[in-house]
């Protein structure tokens, strides 16, 4: 496994535990009859922040992991060659396609739900739920597309 | 179309030139060896920068290093070669 192969899992990891606490907090509010502006704005922006925070951290300590097993495996310390070549960034592009193609139907969906009569705040959620459902199907492509060869 | 139509040889340059490892090749030419790998397997064409400077390392010409198979593609008009 390269090493964006294992910064892109972490990171899919870290979205996954994001929207697994997304959508319990979600569905507790939605069981509650909770679902009021304040709670669900807060709510987004404790799942906005972390996505930010804890992709920061997750990206730092792989890169610290990654280099100390390295020196380890290699009995000395070597500068890390953790390159980003020409097909590391095709495939990162056809992640980032991919995100946009999830969150567009995701946006589009979520607008319709609120066109057929569904509170704006079912629609706000939606929205959030898919981006961080668009992130997560960007990384699933490029592990896919990294396993695949290309 | 079959998509895998530019072939190379770079597995056969590597063993003529010292058995130089994939490692090796990919530190010379600035990629991956993940990249290589998949370049040596057919599964991802490279860019015409990249593909010259493989053939650099070995010292040949590209056509030595790669070669398209554009057989299928004559047999065709050419508003359908994508």
């Amino acid at each position: 496994m390269s090493y964006q192969e294992k910064n892109i899992t972490v990171s899919l990891v870290s979205y996954l535990l994001i929207a697994g606490y997304y959508l319990v907090n979600l569905l507790q509010m939605l069981r509650e009859g909770e679902l009021v502006a304040n709670k669900l704005f807060g709510l987004c922006t404790i799942v906005i922040l972390a996505t930010i925070i804890v992709n920061i951290i997750a990206s730092i300590l792989t890169n610290i992991v990654l280099t100390i097993v390295e020196a380890i495996k290699a009995q000395k310390y070597e500068e890390p060659r953790f390159i980003a070549d020409e097909r590391d960034q095709s495939i990162e592009l056809k992640g980032i396609h991919s995100s946009y193609i999830t969150f567009s139907l995701g946006v589009l969906v979520s607008v319709l739900t609120f066109a057929f009569g569904q509170p704006p705040l079912v629609m706000v959620s939606m929205i959030v739920f898919f981006a961080i459902l668009a992130e997560i199907i960007g990384d699933i492509a490029q592990i896919y597309l990294y396993r695949r060869g290309f | 179309m079959d998509k895998r139509q530019v072939r190379n040889n770079i597995r056969k340059l590597r063993f003529h030139n010292n058995e130089m490892t994939q490692e090796q090749l990919a530190e010379k030419v600035g990629v991956t060896r993940q990249t290589i790998i998949a370049i040596e397997g057919a599964k991802y064409s490279p860019s015409l920068e990249l593909a010259f400077r493989i053939a650099l390392v070995f010292g040949v010409p590209l056509g030595d290093v790669f070669s398209y198979d554009a057989e299928d593609d004559f047999n065709q008009p050419i508003d359908k070669i994508s």
